[in-house]
């Protein structure tokens, strides 16, 4: 039975699972959501999400949601029958990678979301960009991304071999450079624009946003 | 070489870890800092943590920041070295759902508790601010709506993923803080039975209620830190 992955096609969370799915060359069906009334029904609500989101993977009967949480998953479960290595087993490599992903959702997701939000999703709601509020997110983007270009020092990923990690920032990164007109925030520190770059040069990356 | 802990004791991400090193049986020598300005030292940043947070440890010559991977860590290293206690389980569709309910805490339980914790405690004692109580109603609301989602997914579950693990841990600090010391929200906990049930069992645990206890006195005694 293939892997069946609920979500709506163009959102970064479930991109971020078919980049797994796509680095690992597993097959999968997208069951895309066009309507978010779907997610919100009783029954979604009990089978699928209990928060009324996506996305969701159903591995046979086995259903996990949150897109890291798949994303941990599908790795510990599927990268034995991969050549790629999104997760290293020595236990300080991983933990490595954990503490990376943890900056991923502290520092580099938080003000980044905020900047997409009033940018592109506020205007497709109807609501007016809160200029101040991109302001403020873009300057605190911009600190995280002074502590990457040293994290980045003398390594092309974040760990130093490319990982998990790099992948979760790939999303939201891809709607900077490609709806938003901030691109230099990423391209103006050396370093950064050498990780982004190689993680766009992926073919996983690029077989995912083909689609 | 013993296990090196950066961070406050009564600081929410570092009294996580505490709790996690107590249920694996580890020892280890908690290091406090100088100062919440000591933090931001340019020797701190480049040593211990890029971002100046706590916690920070140390396992020899091996450094890693961020209260969930330092957990994630210490069990994948030590679980089942030193006690018969599991954390996250070896199956790995177990693994991955407490990995799911881990996401639930950061993504949906943690943020409204710190807008409540902030408002009600932090907000005036370190900042000379005054809470606000449109932020409260709101947060209130969220976590709300939050429990009433925690109280179906504990319906005939002792702990969220059936046995005790990570992902209960890492409820801790944050459901102590508004429960326990702040007290004014405990109703939500409280009149909500699965949830009320779950939370005094995850709290009555030896390890764990001896951790939360101590960092209560901080918040209650000392006026300025």
């Amino acid at each position: 039975m293939a892997i069946k992955l609920i979500g709506f096609a163009q959102s970064p969370t479930t991109r971020r699972v078919v980049l797994v799915l796509n680095e690992l060359g597993i097959p999968y069906e997208l069951e895309s959501v066009t309507e978010i009334q779907t997610i919100k029904t009783e029954e979604f609500i009990t089978k699928k999400h209990p928060f009324g989101k996506v996305p969701v993977l159903c591995d046979g009967d086995h259903v996990v949601n949150e897109s890291r949480a798949i994303c941990r998953y599908l790795v510990s479960k599927y990268q034995k029958d991969s050549k790629t290595v999104l997760y290293p087993d020595d236990v300080h490599k991983a933990s490595l990678v954990e503490q990376y992903i943890s900056y991923e959702l502290s520092y580099f997701d938080p003000p980044l979301s905020k900047v997409l939000y009033q940018e592109i999703y506020a205007k497709r709601r109807g609501e007016p960009t809160d200029e101040a509020v991109v302001k403020q997110s873009l300057e605190e983007l911009s600190k995280t991304l002074d502590i990457y270009e040293k994290i980045l020092k003398d390594k092309d990923y974040l760990n130093g071999e490319y990982s998990l990690a790099d992948l979760f920032h790939l999303p939201c990164a891809h709607i900077v450079y490609n709806a938003t007109g901030h691109s230099d925030i990423f391209d103006s520190r050396p370093r950064v624009k050498n990780w982004l770059d190689k993680l766009r040069e992926r073919d996983a990356y690029k077989k995912t946003y083909a689609e | 070489m013993t296990i090196r802990l950066i961070g406050y004791a009564f600081s929410g991400p570092v009294l996580r870890v505490i709790i996690c090193l107590k249920e694996l049986g580890l020892p280890y020598e908690l290091e406090p800092p100088a100062s919440y300005q000591s933090l931001k030292d340019e020797d701190y940043i480049a040593n211990k943590h890029p971002f100046g947070k706590m916690p920070v440890l140390f396992d020899g010559g091996f450094r890693i920041t961020e209260s969930r991977p330092i957990c994630r860590y210490l069990v994948s290293k030590y679980q089942g070295k030193h006690n018969d206690t599991i954390l996250i389980p070896n199956d790995v569709h177990n693994a991955g759902l407490v990995d799911q309910f881990i996401s639930y805490e950061l993504s949906y339980y943690d943020p409204p508790i710190s807008k409540l914790f902030y408002q009600e405690k932090v907000a005036k004692r370190f900042l000379n601010e005054d809470p606000d109580p449109e932020i409260i109603k709101q947060a209130r609301e969220e976590l709300a709506k939050v429990l009433d989602v925690y109280e179906k997914l504990l319906e005939g579950k002792e702990y969220l993923n059936g046995e005790y693990s990570l992902a209960d841990l890492v409820h801790c600090p944050s459901t102590y803080y508004v429960y326990g010391i702040v007290t004014t929200h405990s109703g939500l906990w409280d009149s909500r039975p699965n949830v009320k049930n779950w939370w005094n069992r995850v709290y009555n645990r030896d390890v764990i209620k001896k951790s939360l206890e101590e960092s209560k006195s901080f918040w209650e005694n000392n006026e300025n830190i």
